[in-house]
């Protein structure tokens, strides 16, 4: 039997965990609580037998309550119940690290949905007691984004998977930042000490010491579908120029749809039967919340350039009167 | 309605070698046979841009995790297994424009692209000294560069691991490694023909297209297909909807010149040598002629 010696908070949730989970939450460590989700090795082999849903793929089993990814020279793991996520390493070459990796996002993602959980693709960040929840999927620039708005006093709730609750509020999740080589060269960081995200990536893990986290939970202000925008050159003066544009808020009908669009794994929230509690989750949230689409320019040097001047809390100000309602043929993912 | 619905078609090729072609050919011939709807042919609307087989999206959702957290050693082996399931291709296009080569030196001996439920590939090559000028225009590269993207055995489409995106990385391989890898494979019925008898020989090669893929063969409607997707009407094409989807940046337009022998104009003897010499045994296989050294 594992020894749960890790305890974390996620998404509102505790764990207890037999490996060490550093994009998590550190909590106290309490004596036998009660009502950890537990994260500990297993054997797959040992996993019940399931009838997988029709939403399964070769790598993925899928079945109400239950979540199991199978990677080769990686691992198996499994989400069930929403009360325990395990895994095996293909063998004894896959580092914690390469655990961890998948942990924290899929399998985690998967759990929180099995919790009746809201699971968006985003990152979201707080300022002055509000959230912005940064939508897109993955390689859109979310991450290096909010490291710009990091530098501007904004603080990190969750990345890659974000969790909002009935009362529209973010929790914190995974605290880590991915930036691709190219990003972290752009902004003047040191890679050369940064620890890879996985070996034989050039990704760089931006985790806790390195960055500005909010320890409770924010309400979210508004949402934002990040569309990267093409520059016409790489000039200085382009450069200079490059700005951040909101668009008008989404119809109700065009924010559920774009909500669907990013749920955490659409397939997973079908296979596990959830697909009716995602729509009721984000056609409350896109009655409540107004959703725009953010431009933001391709360039990293423009992006951070243009972050310096602009207020994600309000997007009137930062609205281009004559950009109309975000993704109109935004379609089914 | 086609008689096999329920399966899916690989269109593989080289860069620059006519897929699109293939592909508005493919479209406007269903056009016009009354499976798809809409008065003309729409560039951006009827043809299925990007490949989905190297789409991050589609791989992140058949593999439920972030395929950017993998390295292409993970990535490559697992590439042909998504979709197995063939749900989602059975959902969607039938025909999948795929420029990787068949494997790749990380899919350990794998298919790179699933072969689950898919009914064939055709494979569109050309005559590599054209390719070499295509690709300095799409690119807009220098000849030189795009003569030794040909020879190069590491070749491929986003390559880099600096950065993500939306395609993941295509493994090419050098020109002939990439005709072969789709020629000699067993697991695929595979049809290949030439861009130059598409140009010189278009009903012909239209034709057997058409019939490989199990479309209307009737030949009135071949040759108005043929004749409705000209190079002359894509460039209109092209110009009536501010340019095609698929064109980079830094490209004037994606459908150019079309014509074949612009490589042997426009390549030095020596790049034209070097060529014939690395892979004069495919180029001849398959009808094309290079520059011997005594020349």
């Amino acid at each position: 039997m594992s020894t749960l010696n890790f305890q974390y908070q996620a998404f509102g949730f505790n764990l207890a965990s037999d490996i060490p989970l550093p994009e998590l939450s550190e909590k106290l460590l309490i004596a036998n609580e009660q009502n950890s989700i537990s994260v500990v090795s297993g054997n797959y082999e040992n996993w019940p037998s399931i009838e997988a849903s029709p939403h399964s793929t070769q790598c993925l089993q899928l079945a109400a309550k239950e979540w199991r990814l199978a990677l080769e020279s990686i691992g198996w793991f499994r989400a069930a119940a929403g009360e325990s996520l395990e895994y095996q390493r293909w063998d004894d070459s896959v580092s914690n690290r390469d655990l961890r990796t998948f942990l924290v996002t899929s399998g985690l993602g998967a759990l929180a949905i099995q919790r009746a959980c809201l699971v968006l693709h985003g990152t979201a960040l707080e300022l002055n007691g509000e959230a912005v929840l940064l939508l897109g999927r993955p390689a859109t620039g979310k991450s290096t984004l909010s490291w710009c708005l990091q530098q501007h006093g904004w603080q990190l709730i969750s990345s890659e998977i974000v969790v909002v609750d009935k009362n529209k509020k973010i929790w914190p999740g995974v605290q880590q930042l991915k930036l691709w080589h190219d990003a972290a060269v752009a902004l003047d960081l040191d890679w050369q000490h940064l620890p890879l995200v996985r070996r034989g990536l050039k990704r760089y893990a931006l985790l806790g010491d390195q960055l500005n986290c909010l320890e409770s939970a924010a309400p979210l202000r508004c949402i934002y579908q990040l569309m990267r925008e093409r520059q016409q050159s790489k000039s200085e003066a382009d450069v200079l120029a490059a700005s951040i544009k909101s668009s008008q808020a989404f119809s109700q009908q065009h924010a559920l749809l774009l909500l669907r669009n990013n749920a955490f794994h659409a397939r997973v929230v079908r296979g596990m039967e959830c697909e009716q509690q995602l729509f009721m989750q984000a056609s409350a949230l896109a009655r409540s919340v107004p959703i725009y689409t953010l431009r933001v320019p391709d360039g990293i040097r423009a992006m951070k350039k243009a972050c310096a001047m602009v207020d994600l809390l309000d997007p009137a100000s930062i609205q281009e009167p004559n950009i109309e309602e975000g993704n109109k043929g935004e379609s089914d993912a | 309605m086609l008689e096999q619905n329920h399966g899916y078609w690989y269109l593989a090729s080289y860069p620059k070698s006519g897929n699109t072609w293939c592909r508005v050919f493919i479209t406007e011939l269903l056009r016009l046979a009354g499976e798809e709807q809409g008065p003309e042919l729409d560039l951006n609307n009827d043809i299925e841009t990007g490949a989905i087989a190297s789409s991050r999206l589609w791989l992140d959702d058949q593999l439920g995790v972030n395929s950017c957290d993998l390295s292409f050693s993970e990535l490559d082996p697992l590439r042909g297994s998504a979709g197995q399931t063939a749900w989602l291709f059975a959902e969607g296009e039938r025909f999948h424009k795929v420029h990787d080569a068949f494997k790749s030196p990380d899919s350990r001996n794998r298919p790179v692209v699933s072969t689950a439920g898919c009914l064939g590939a055709v494979y569109i090559m050309r005559h590599p000294e054209d390719v070499a000028v295509s690709l300095s225009h799409f690119f807009s590269w220098p000849l030189e560069r795009c003569v030794q993207f040909i020879l190069d055995p590491t070749a491929a489409l986003v390559p880099s691991e600096r950065n993500g995106g939306h395609q993941v990385r295509q493994h090419m391989g050098r020109w002939d490694q990439h005709v072969c890898s789709w020629a000699d494979q067993q697991q695929l019925p595979v049809l290949i023909i030439r861009y130059e008898d598409m140009l010189c020989n278009g009903s012909t090669t239209f034709a057997k297209l058409a019939d490989f893929l199990g479309l209307p063969v009737e030949q009135v409607l071949v040759d108005q297909a043929i004749a409705n997707t000209s190079i002359d009407k894509l460039k209109q094409l092209e110009e009536k909807v501010g340019g095609f989807a698929e064109k980079p940046e830094g490209c004037n337009r994606f459908f150019r010149s079309g014509r074949s022998g612009e490589g042997a104009e426009q390549l030095s003897i020596p790049q034209r040598q070097q060529l014939a010499a690395e892979m004069a045994d495919v180029m001849k296989c398959f009808g094309y002629e290079g520059v011997e050294d005594d020349v």
